[in-house]
């Protein structure tokens, strides 16, 4: 396969791409024309002059490869790395990374109502997050889903926010202690709690977890994480700790301002986070 | 001279009257003689030092007489150490007492930082001043702290509370009454608190749902451990591609249409043993069919089967205990009742469900299938 760019002068240059993805429609199997719709729009942006002689059918497959790549990766929720992407996915067709990239995010949109967002601006690793509203029937229909870790994740994160952004580990575990989650004990249900908090959401990106500089004892401090603005909000945080508290959330002034500042800011740079517009 | 030592003597009745202004008097002695004992050592560690300072000094040509200067030097070295040794002490107990300092809306931390003042003005060294930075960092952090306390306190946001009625907002609100702990729970109600709080917090979360195959993945079993640096390039090679699932070398439509006619003749030619082995005994439909193994392979024999009984090299009947059954289609025994099903096309759906399945294998014991897996 010829892999090297072409000259853009060449006027051949422009109706290869150009047969190469008609023809491939055409006899393209079945699959290919589900995406039909996607591919449309791919077609004037994929004819860029470095694109080989790859038929759209080898182009459909690599981006359904990176599909289920994106997939798999997010089952353990911590982020995917584009320097993973490129080497176990994209490999030669480097050169249309980009649109690979968009066209997954798409159908990734179209199948299963996920968003590819970059984690944070030109961070370069990836997380998948749900754009369907959760809705309460949900779930029963969700079924067994490992662990029922979130619970515990959403009390940290109240935890922090209430407490103006920042709690140190001492008081997670004060806290946690009353809920029969210990530092040291095995859990039940977490296993190693220290671990999975101190570890797990912090490679996940869910906290930010670092050490408070001149005390003695050592002591940390746990902050949310860029995946914790991306999966929810101060607003909703907020409003889950009212519910608990069967209070309004304007009941806490200060975060309550806070959590509406937090909102608005959102409501403004729409589309700052997409990856597509990154590329 | 004398006025100095008095102010800092005065610095060490201020420091006591900050020991016991601390609610900590029963521990107060025992880690006062700690502290005395590691600033011994500590001394001990300057002693040492500046010994071996004068003992550089000495190949100097100096004269053997006292010099006023020198003489001076050294009292200073023994205010510096003083100096030291108080602001170890006051670094030692205001770090003792950080949570109270922090708790507590005591004077406590401005005294500390008004006795700091007070022995910096007998800092003349960058020893000494460094000790009074470490100091001031310390307890500008604390000052830092001390101002979130502020801030929750207005917030109204009361942990323990907080804790309360996550355990009432699930109903738990028997848990007090029955175990003391929560921990001591039964592992049911863990499981059931846990359970519910993580229903709640989903859906306050955009969590994307994890993907999952149905029947899971391939292990990933744990490639060896590298070989040693001896070790041929090739073996490591070997070893790696034990993790590789096996490659499908080919998908295409047709060849899985191929495949189809392949075993629908197949499983004829089964049936069709069967048929001249035991000429007078049909064969029971889901004897033959059932795969007491596979759940898919039953479904997948259904599929096939169905093809033969299109085709009309077979028929489905019911029994006398309305079972199906399998039987011939004999082309020499062509009479009118046989011709009039052959040409009259019947559709009949099969509903199977794993359940279905599973009581069939146990009431008809079918412990074999009757058509094996030709791969």
């Amino acid at each position: 396969m010829l892999q090297k760019p072409r000259g853009r002068g060449r006027p051949s240059t422009q109706a290869d791409p150009e047969r190469d993805w008609g023809g491939a429609g055409e006899e393209g199997p079945s699959t290919s024309r589900a995406a039909g719709g996607s591919s449309q729009g791919s077609r004037a942006s994929l004819s860029a002059p470095t694109v080989g002689p790859r038929t759209q059918k080898q182009l459909e497959l690599k981006v359904a490869e990176l599909v289920q790549f994106l997939l798999i990766k997010d089952q353990k929720k911590i982020p995917i790395k584009r320097t993973d992407i490129l080497k176990h996915v994209v490999g030669d067709y480097r050169d249309v990374y980009p649109n690979l990239l968009k066209l997954a995010a798409e159908r990734l949109q179209y199948v299963f109502g996920y968003k590819l967002v970059e984690l944070e601006p030109k961070s370069h690793s990836y997380i998948l997050i749900n754009m369907l509203e959760p809705v309460e029937a949900d779930a029963e229909m969700r079924g067994d889903q490992g662990t029922p870790i979130s619970g515990l994740l959403m009390i940290v994160l109240g935890l922090i926010f209430m407490k103006g952004n920042t709690i140190t580990e001492t008081e997670v575990w004060d806290f946690l202690r009353r809920l029969g989650v210990y530092p040291t004990k095995k859990h039940l249900i977490f296993g190693d709690p220290k671990k999975l908090i101190t570890e797990d959401f912090v490679r996940q990106r869910y906290l930010e977890y670092r050490r408070i500089p001149h005390t003695d004892p050592v002591d940390y401090e746990l902050q949310w994480g860029p995946r914790t603005n991306l999966e929810t909000s101060k607003m909703k945080v907020l409003k889950f700790v009212a519910k608990v508290h069967n209070q309004d959330p304007k009941d806490w002034p200060t975060q309550y301002c806070e959590a509406l500042a937090d909102e608005e800011s959102r409501a403004r740079p729409a589309t700052a986070s997409a990856p597509a517009t990154s590329s | 001279m004398s006025k100095e030592k008095c102010s800092l003597t005065g610095g060490k009745e201020k420091r006591g009257e900050l020991v016991r202004s601390l609610a900590w008097q029963h521990l107060v002695k025992q880690e006062e003689e700690e502290a005395v004992k590691k600033e011994e050592k500590e001394e001990g560690e300057d002693e040492e030092e500046e010994g071996s300072d004068s003992s550089s000094d000495d190949p100097n040509p100096e004269p053997p007489c006292m010099h006023p200067d020198l003489l001076e030097l050294v009292v200073d070295r023994e205010k510096c150490r003083k100096i030291r040794r108080q602001y170890r002490q006051l670094i030692y107990t205001v770090q003792q007492n950080r949570e109270d300092i922090v708790n507590t809306a005591s004077d406590t931390l401005s005294e500390a930082l008004e006795e700091a003042n007070v022995l910096f003005d007998g800092v003349s060294r960058t020893r000494e001043a460094a000790l009074d930075a470490q100091f001031l960092v310390l307890a500008s952090d604390l000052g830092k702290e001390k101002a979130k306390q502020l801030n929750t306190d207005m917030n109204f946001f009361n942990p323990i509370a907080f804790c309360d009625l996550l355990l009432l907002f699930v109903g738990f609100n028997w848990v007090e009454e029955e175990c003391k702990e929560f921990s001591d729970c039964d592992d049911s109600i863990v499981l059931s608190f846990w359970g519910m709080l993580h229903e709640e917090a989903t859906s306050w979360m955009l969590q994307a749902e994890t993907f999952h195959f149905i029947f899971g993945s391939f292990k990933a079993e744990r490639s060896a451990r590298k070989p040693r640096l001896g070790c041929h390039k090739r073996a490591c090679k070997m070893e790696g591609s034990g993790d590789m699932p096996t490659k499908l070398r080919r998908l295409d439509v047709h060849a899985n249409q191929e495949t189809t006619e392949k075993e629908v003749e197949r499983i004829l030619g089964l049936l069709q043993t069967y048929f001249q082995k035991y000429p007078d005994t049909p064969v029971s439909y889901f004897e033959f069919v059932i795969d007491p193994n596979s759940f898919s392979r039953t479904v997948e024999n259904i599929f096939y089967v169905s093809f033969i009984i299109r085709d009309g090299f077979a028929r489905i009947r019911l029994d006398q205990d309305r079972l199906p059954i399998l039987e011939p289609t004999n082309v020499s025994q062509v009479d009118d009742e046989s011709d009039s099903y052959s040409y009259c096309r019947k559709q009949g759906v099969i509903s199977l469900s794993l359940q279905d399945w599973k009581n069939i294998v146990s009431t008809f014991e079918i412990s074999e299938a009757m058509i094996k897996n030709s791969y």
